[in-house]
């Protein structure tokens, strides 16, 4: 492989680990944007998306990228659940009962995961494990070329969905001007436990793709993932759709530049230094606006 | 409102009993009183975090162990009387604060006579200040980095290390690859014995991955192998995502991958690098990774690959230890109903030495159980040890084990691989083979 190969390889890993962090920081970023909360059990979401796949899989052998429908819609139900009877009670009543909150069901999540599945490590096996396609100088697992296009898929039916739809305008109005909606008849509660849902369900959708690629779960994946989410949108502006997008491209890709050129040990590094310069030059993040 | 706050609060109680429901149910058999005729062992595992497949089967062996000890009667101490072994254990969480506090409860709060355990380590180093600190006598029995023993910063005189360190596993290794695997390419590709051969690695960025990254290059440095490191990557511990590192390594064209991970790590890594990567090679692994849920995990990847090993949950060596090993799976599945690893092995070894420790003894006084392990010279008991008999070496207190090397073979039926015994000449049972899709490397 020469030199300009290896570059567009180690790109293409960057590209699918962005995806996983896309999807994964938008549903952060749609929760944040609407309800304006912090919500630090947003990996664990991506987990039991993980372990909802897996368990469908083992038990039916259905095609696991069609699970993803499966998992998303049930993180919708325990996304609204979770809303309903945790945030919304706590909605407002400062950012530290949030924070505590948040700290609070990982604990329920993490150890109810592993008192339901267990807490050794899993993996699945794709039904298209093994078959490349050539793309160029490269010769890329048909996995991830599935893993990109869904990830491309998921993000511009959302695109539709929140430009197109009535709810999905009222969920850009609440997150614009909550008390503005409220007054132009919006149902903000109603838009609160769907923004919740939908931000759930992207984790889901992130989970089993996690899951799809061959990567091992427990359930303790979701712990870093999360941060790196929330790392995401700060990095690309607290609120913003396309910063997300950006921001975990550009992780995606600045992690794995980093292992490569720097060592494994950098890859989590280069994260928050690129946070940290960013910060520094743009106190918004890329596509925040001021008095975000 | 009034109820919405009533559920939250409801609701934290419960996250607070779940967390501590895993720690609860593996602690049951624990108890306060230092009652008359029982022997308090404290039993470090990871029973949760990554590293938690590993930790079940040390905790389980150990249950195994002392059912055994118990069942013939316990150990008797000075005075005639016979004691009971009583295990308690401590859940390290797979982290260094973890281990701290297990280690912390085992010893202030339950008064353990002796420790046997610790896996990783990062996580066991980080609590020996502890144990020099109260100086009660652990026999480690995971954690397999050299400087368990041997740093300098503390005082190690109470730790006991029944666990090859990665500098004894990370040469025979070395030497393997040396007399059996590159002959192999050589032949191969009708190159002559002054071909170099072209070794990467990829090992955890931690003192156990160091550590066999250390052993690889000074093996060849100090025996001047014909062995060319071509690439070295690391990576932190708990990675599952491989694809960088290893397309670095297929660029640098090695003859073969040494992993030094444990098998939550490796399995994947094997995985990506035939399936993602195209790295069609021969892999090494250390022998924390012969674990049942390594070969599930691997399925037809692990075709061809290489376990250092001391004990497999599907193979065993013919001599002396075939019958028990054999009575111990057997007994661990019974109680279990799955296999144990090789971790588990060594901490079943480790309730035998420390009921032997304690019975050389007389007592349970810790100086005297600690004096009693620097004199030990007992039966090898599960485990193949150098001339049959477990003992520590006086300089670092090491025990001193017969290691081997398996190649896994694909078992289409039941869609794992198995391991066959390919060296040292005196225990294999079968030749080592280059696989038919193997690629040697290239400069």
């Amino acid at each position: 492989m020469d030199n300009l190969g290896i570059f567009l390889q180690i790109l293409f890993w960057g590209l699918y680990a962005g995806c996983i962090y896309i999807l994964l920081a938008t549903g952060l970023n749609l929760i944040f944007g609407v309800m304006k909360i912090v919500n630090f059990a947003h990996g664990e979401f991506l987990m039991i998306g993980a372990y909802i796949t897996a368990t469908v899989f083992f038990l039916t052998g259905i095609n696991p990228y069609l699970i993803i429908l499966v998992s998303m819609l049930a993180l919708i139900g325990i996304g609204a659940v979770v809303e309903r009877l945790c945030f919304r009670p706590i909605l407002g009543t400062g950012k530290l009962n949030e924070i505590f909150l948040s700290i609070g069901l990982i604990y329920i999540f993490q150890n109810g995961a592993a008192m339901i599945w267990g807490d050794s490590w899993q993996s699945v096996r794709s039904p298209y494990d093994g078959i490349t396609v050539p793309l160029g100088p490269l010769s890329v697992p048909l996995d991830y070329i599935i893993i990109v296009a869904l990830t491309a898929m998921i993000l511009i039916a959302l695109y539709l969905f929140l430009k197109k739809t009535k709810t999905g305008m009222e969920m850009r109005a609440t997150s614009q001007n909550r008390k503005g909606a409220m007054l132009v008849g919006i149902d903000v509660e109603r838009i609160d436990v769907i923004s919740f849902g939908l931000g759930c369900a992207l984790a889901a959708a992130a989970g089993t793709l996690w899951v799809v690629s061959g990567q091992v779960f427990n359930p303790y994946i979701g712990s870093m993932p999360a941060v790196k989410a929330f790392t995401i949108i700060i990095l690309g502006g607290l609120g913003s759709i396309p910063g997300a997008i950006i921001g975990g491209l550009l992780m995606g890709i600045a992690e794995n530049g980093a292992a490569f050129l720097l060592g494994g040990i950098w890859k989590d590094a280069v994260s928050f230094i690129i946070l940290i310069v960013v910060l520094v030059i743009r106190p918004t993040g890329l596509f925040g606006e001021k008095g975000d | 409102m009034k109820y919405q706050v009533l559920f939250i609060a409801v609701l934290l109680i419960m996250a607070a009993l779940i967390a501590g429901c895993t720690q609860q149910a593996a602690t049951q058999q624990q108890t306060t009183s230092a009652s008359q005729g029982v022997i308090k062992v404290g039993v470090i595992a990871s029973l949760t975090g990554p590293a938690s497949n590993v930790g079940t089967s040390m905790w389980q062996s150990a249950q195994v162990a002392a059912d055994k000890i118990n069942a013939g009667g316990g150990v008797t101490l000075k005075d005639g009387s016979k004691a009971q072994i009583k295990l308690i254990v401590g859940d390290d969480e797979s982290t260094q604060a973890g281990g701290q506090d297990a280690a912390t409860k085992l010893i202030t709060d339950d008064n353990v006579d002796i420790l046997v355990g610790g896996y990783s380590s990062a996580v066991t180093s980080a609590y020996e200040q502890t144990i020099a600190e109260y100086k009660v006598p652990y026999i480690v029995t995971g954690a397999s980095s050299p400087i368990i023993t041997h740093r300098t910063d503390i005082d190690t005189s109470y730790i006991f290390h029944h666990c090859p360190t990665t500098d004894t596993y990370g040469q025979y290794t070395t030497q393997f690859i040396d007399q059996v695997i590159r002959p192999a390419v050589n032949g191969k590709l009708n190159a002559s014995d002054a071909r170099p051969f072209r070794l990467a690695l990829l090992y955890q960025d931690t003192a156990f991955g160091k550590g066999i990254q250390t052993a690889v290059n000074n093996t060849i440095t100090k025996n001047n192998l014909n062995i060319v490191l071509v690439s070295q990557q690391s990576f932190k511990m708990g990675e599952s995502d491989f694809r960088t590192q290893l397309t670095a390594i297929k660029a640098a064209n090695p003859d073969a991958l040494y992993l030094g991970a444990f098998p939550n790590e490796g399995a994947p890594a094997i995985t990506q690098a035939r399936r993602d990567i195209g790295l069609n090679t021969i892999f090494l692994s250390p022998e924390n990774n012969d674990n049942a849920q390594f070969y599930k995990d691997l399925g037809q990847y692990g075709e061809g690959s290489i376990i250092e090993s001391r004990f497999s949950p599907y193979t065993a060596p013919t001599g002396p230890v075939t019958v028990d090993q054999a009575a111990f799976k057997q007994a661990y599945f019974a109680k279990f109903g799955t296999y144990p690893d090789m971790m588990g092995a060594s901490t079943y070894d480790g309730v035998f030495i420390a009921a032997q420790a304690i019975g050389n003894a007389g007592t349970t006084d810790k100086a005297a159980v600690k004096q009693a392990l620097v004199n030990l010279n007992m039966p090898q008991v599960i485990e193949a040890m150098k001339n049959q008999t477990i003992s520590f070496s006086p300089d670092f207190r090491e025990s001193s084990f017969d290691l081997w090397m398996e190649q896994l073979s694909y078992n289409v039926t039941i869609g794992e691989t198995r391991p066959s015994i390919v060296w040292p000449d005196n225990l294999k049972t079968t030749d080592f083979a280059l696989p038919s899709w193997y690629t040697a490397g290239s400069a």
